[in-house]
C-alpha cells in the first residue's frame, strides 16, 4: 500500500523550495523526500528523493562537491551539527520522519550509525573501551553482558580473532584497516538498524579495503548499509543499488547492475566511464 | 557540465574496432571468393583457408585484447557493452570465415554448381548475393555504429530464410539425389548460418549503442 503525502517545510520558513509529489515507499527502510540542504546561502542538495531498501547496500557516487556526503549526513541528522547548515524535506526511518520536532537526534544517531572516511578510534581508550564507549555512555550494559556485546561486535566486524588477546591495548595501536573495522564494531555495538559509511576505505591499502568490502556485504544480513564512495569499482562490487549524484541532484538511481551496465542518464554514463572530470 | 576528457581506454577501443573492421572486410573477401568460385567451378580452397585461418587468429587477438582491457581498465556502461560485443563479433566473423571455407571445400570435394541445372544454380546464386549484402551491412554498421542500418538486416534475414526453405523444396522435387543436390543443400545451409551470424553482429551493434538487447531472428 502506498500513501501520497505533501512535503512540509521543517525548519526554514524563508527558503524557497521545489517539491515533488512523492509516494511513500512502504518497503523502504529509509526514504529521503524532497531533501534540500544548504551551507549558508549555498545550496548543496536540490530536491533529492531516494528510497533505501532494508538489508541492502546502497552506494552513493558522484564527483567531489556533488553533495553525496552532505546527503549521507542528513540520514542521521549530522548535517545540522555543522555551522550554518540548513535542510528541509523529510527523511523517513521506518516511515517516520526523523526531523519531526519531538524526535531525539541522539536516538536517531543510535539507530542510524556512521563510519567516517578516516578511522577515528578514541585515542585514549583501549580497543575494548572503544567498542563499549557508546554503551557505557547510555549506561545500559555492564559486566558480562557488556563483554558479550563487545565480543559480538568485534566478531561481526571480523576483528575479534586479530585483537582478542590485546583488548586492553590502545585503539590506535592497531593498523589503519583494523582501526576502521574497530570503528565499524563501535557502530555495531549500539545495535543500529542502518549503518552509514562515508568513504570508509579511502585511507586504506588494497588488502584492508578488501576486508572492509567483504565486511560491508556481510553486514547487510543484519543491517541496512548506505555507503558513499569515490571508487566506482567498489560501488559495483559491493552495492545492490547505486545512486549517482551530480551538482546536488540525484541524477540516477537504480540497481547497481543496471547503473554500471546500462545507465539511462548520459551524465551517469559520462561519470562512470571517466569521460568528464 | 564538466569538460569532456580523452581517455586511455578510447585508444585501445579504437584499435580493437579497427581490428574488427579489418576482420569484417576479410570475411567479405573470403565469402565473395568462395561463393563466386563455387558457382563458377574455380579452385580457391587454399586461398580461402588462408583467410579463414587468419580470421581465427584475429578473433583470438580480439579476445586477448578484450581480457586485457577488462583487467586494466575495469570498464563499465558503454565501454563494457562494447568490449563484450566486440568479443562476440570477433567470434561471428570467424564463423563467417569458417563457413566460407566450408563452401570452398564442398566445391573441391563434392561439386561446384557450374554444370548443375540452372534452377539450382540460380537459387544458390540469389541466396549468396543476399547473404553477401547482409555481411556488408554488418561490417558497415560496425564501422559506423549505425543502428538504423543494423536494423535493416532483419528484413534480409527473413528473405534468406525463405530462400533456404524454397531451395530445400526445390531439391525435394528433384527425382534423384545427385552431387548437385547434396552440394547445394550443404552450401545453402552454410549461407543460412552466415546470415544468422550477420544478424548477431547487427544485434551486438544495437546493444553497444543503445544498451537494448534486440532479437531480430
Amino acid at each position: 500500500m502506498t500513501t501520497t503525502i505533501p512535503t512540509t517545510i521543517q525548519e526554514q520558513n524563508n527558503i524557497e523550495q521545489s517539491q515533488q509529489e512523492v509516494t511513500i515507499d512502504q518497503t523502504a527502510k529509509m526514504q529521503a523526500i524532497n531533501v534540500n540542504a544548504w551551507f549558508g546561502s549555498k545550496q548543496i542538495l536540490k530536491t533529492v528523493n531516494l528510497a533505501v531498501k532494508p538489508n541492502t547496500v546502497t552506494a552513493i557516487i558522484g564527483p567531489s562537491g556533488c553533495g553525496k556526503s552532505t546527503f549521507l549526513r542528513c540520514f542521521n541528522r549530522m548535517h545540522e551539527l555543522a555551522p550554518n547548515a540548513k535542510m528541509n524535506g523529510k527523511i523517513l526511518l521506518d516511515r517516520e520522519n526523523i526531523y519531526d520536532r519531538q524526535t531525539d537526534p541522539v536516538q536517531i544517531r543510535r539507530r542510524v550509525g556512521m563510519v567516517f572516511q578516516k578511522p577515528n578510534p578514541f585515542p585514549t581508550m583501549s580497543i575494548y573501551d572503544n567498542v563499549a564507549a557508546g554503551l557505557k555512555l547510555t549506561g545500559a550494559k555492564k559486566g558480562k553482558q557488556l563483554d558479550d556485546i563487545v565480543k559480538h561486535s568485534l566478531e561481526q566486524a571480523t576483528l575479534w580473532d586479530e585483537v582478542k588477546d590485546d583488548l586492553k591495548k590502545s585503539g590506535t595501536s592497531i593498523s589503519g584497516g583494523q582501526q576502521q573495522r574497530l570503528c565499524i564494531a563501535r557502530a555495531i555495538a549500539l545495535q543500529p538498524e542502518v549503518i552509514l559509511m562515508d568513504e570508509p576505505c579511502s585511507a586504506l591499502d588494497p588488502i584492508a579495503t578488501a576486508k572492509i568490502e567483504k565486511l560491508v556485504v556481510d553486514l547487510k544480513q543484519d543491517y541496512t548499509v548506505v555507503i558513499v564512495t569515490h571508487n566506482m569499482q567498489q560501488a559495483s562490487r559491493i552495492s545492490d543499488y547505486t545512486a549517482f549524484m551530480y551538482m546536488g541532484e540525484l541524477a540516477e538511481f537504480g540497481e547497481t547492475k543496471q547503473i554500471f551496465e546500462n545507465p539511462k542518464n548520459k551524465l551517469t554514463e559520462n561519470y562512470i566511464t571517466g569521460v568528464f572530470g | 557540465m564538466s569538460r569532456l576528457m580523452s581517455r586511455l581506454i578510447d585508444i585501445v577501443l579504437k584499435a580493437q574496432s579497427m581490428l574488427l573492421i579489418n576482420m569484417g572486410e576479410l570475411t567479405y573477401q573470403a565469402l565473395s571468393t568462395s561463393t563466386t568460385a563455387y558457382l563458377e567451378g574455380l579452385t580457391v580452397q587454399d586461398q580461402v583457408r588462408e583467410m579463414s585461418d587468419k580470421l581465427l587468429l584475429m578473433a583470438d587477438e580480439v579476445e586477448d585484447r578484450s581480457f586485457e582491457l577488462i583487467s586494466r581498465f575495469q570498464p563499465v556502461a558503454s565501454d563494457l557493452r562494447t568490449i563484450k560485443s566486440y568479443m562476440k563479433i570477433g567470434y561471428d566473423f570467424s564463423r563467417y570465415g569458417r563457413y566460407a571455407l566450408d563452401i570452398a571445400c564442398i566445391n573441391e570435394q563434392i561439386h561446384g554448381l557450374k554444370t548443375c541445372r540452372m534452377n539450382i544454380k540460380d537459387s544458390v546464386e540469389k541466396m549468396s548475393e543476399t547473404v553477401l549484402q547482409m555481411v556488408k551491412i554488418s561490417v558497415d554498421a560496425l564501422r559506423t555504429h549505425d543502428v538504423e542500418l543494423a536494423r535493416t538486416i532483419a528484413k534480409l534475414e527473413c528473405e534468406v530464410d525463405e530462400m533456404y526453405l524454397n531451395h530445400l523444396k526445390l531439391l525435394d522435387e528433384e527425382n534423384d539425389t545427385t552431387k548437385c543436390t547434396v552440394s547445394s543443400a550443404l552450401t545453402a545451409r552454410y549461407l543460412e548460418r552466415i546470415a544468422d551470424h550477420a544478424v548477431y553482429v547487427c544485434e551486438s551493434i544495437i546493444y553497444i549503442v543503445t544498451g537494448e538487447k534486440t532479437r531480430m531472428r
